[in-house]
């Protein structure tokens, strides 16, 4: 039987020296798509237990504990993310542990690429692509938003005042990358963040 | 562009972070009624629409956010929206008593059901 193997669709996209901010895909992250609603206290209870810690409840939000954390997408969908290689079996915890609730968690490490956004102008290249303002002071580490950035579905969470993670789906991966190479082209600064 | 807000997950976004789903409101006679409906009624839940000059009541998706359907009330002359509400509920009272035309006559149906 063929085992099967994980491909970055960006692997032949060397790490840029163009841009003003550094840019690398994180491979070695492994994502759960966990459904299940708010209001139900069995499933709540659930996920806490396999977690150790509650599902962030707020809309936008992150909770983490060690090296899982987990994503508020919607008052119904979480994205869990934890080590590649964990993954599987985390999410068949989660199916074991919800199997009376009306829930479902399935291991999507696959679906998303994540790039890595690094530098002072890492949220001055976002709001390049998407309608949001990242001077807002609801732009903290932990942050969690989908949105339209440069036309695709997006997701992004603020690592830290420097860092963002952007998730696109795998077919974008290549698209999404070429466009950050042109928003973030260096000479192409506008400084909005300087010393902040 | 217009600006709208999620009354699901509270997010305040540009209009191409959201999807229009047309009309609001539009009930399906086939779900209450799958043997007795008449041609005439599918008809009208199929193709016909209010297209009013001032307040309308409309579906929107917070498409790129928390995914979820909902309502809006909109001005269609001057674009301003009135309220964001719930995809099960109806607008809040000040709103539906601005609605004139086919929707006063809508609201006033749906009133006198909850009671
Ligand atoms: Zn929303």
């Amino acid at each position: 039987m063929l085992e099967p193997r994980f491909e970055s669709a960006l692997a032949l996209r060397g790490e840029p020296t163009t841009t003003y901010v550094s840019m690398r895909e994180i491979t070695t992250r492994g994502m759960i798509d966990l459904r299940g609603l708010t209001s139900d206290r069995k499933f709540m209870a659930a996920a806490k237990a396999v977690l150790g810690f509650d599902l962030p409840k707020a809309p936008r939000t992150s909770n983490s504990f060690g090296d899982v954390k987990v994503l508020w997408l919607s008052p119904d969908q979480w994205l869990v993310l934890c080590a590649r290689e964990k993954a599987p079996s985390l999410a068949a915890e989660f199916a074991k542990a919800t199997e009376n609730t009306h829930a479902l968690a399935v291991d999507v490490s696959d679906m998303r690429s994540i790039i890595r956004i690094e530098g002072e102008g890492s949220r001055e290249v976002m709001m390049k692509g998407c309608s949001l303002d990242f001077t807002d002071a609801d732009f903290t580490p932990g942050y969690v938003r989908r949105v339209r950035f440069a036309e695709i579905a997006a997701l992004f969470t603020i690592v830290d005042a420097s860092t963002i993670d952007l998730y696109v789906f795998r077919s974008y991966a290549n698209y999404a990358w070429d466009f950050l190479l042109k928003a973030a082209r260096k000479g192409s600064e506008v400084g909005l963040f300087n010393g902040r | 562009m217009l600006l709208v807000t999620c009354p699901v997950c509270h997010a305040s976004g540009d209009e191409t972070d959201f999807h229009f789903g047309g009309q609001a409101h539009v009930a399906r006679p086939a779900t209450s009624n799958p043997e007795g409906i008449s041609d005439e009624q599918q008809r009208e839940y199929l193709f016909t629409r209010i297209n009013p000059k001032g307040l309308h009541f409309e579906r929107v998706r917070c498409d790129r956010g928390c995914g979820k359907w909902f309502h809006a009330a909109r001005d269609t002359m001057t674009m301003e929206f009135k309220a964001f509400y719930g995809i099960t509920e109806l607008p809040p009272d000040h709103v539906i008593k601005q609605a004139k035309g086919a929707w006063a006559e809508y609201f006033t149906m749906r009133m006198k059901k909850q009671k």
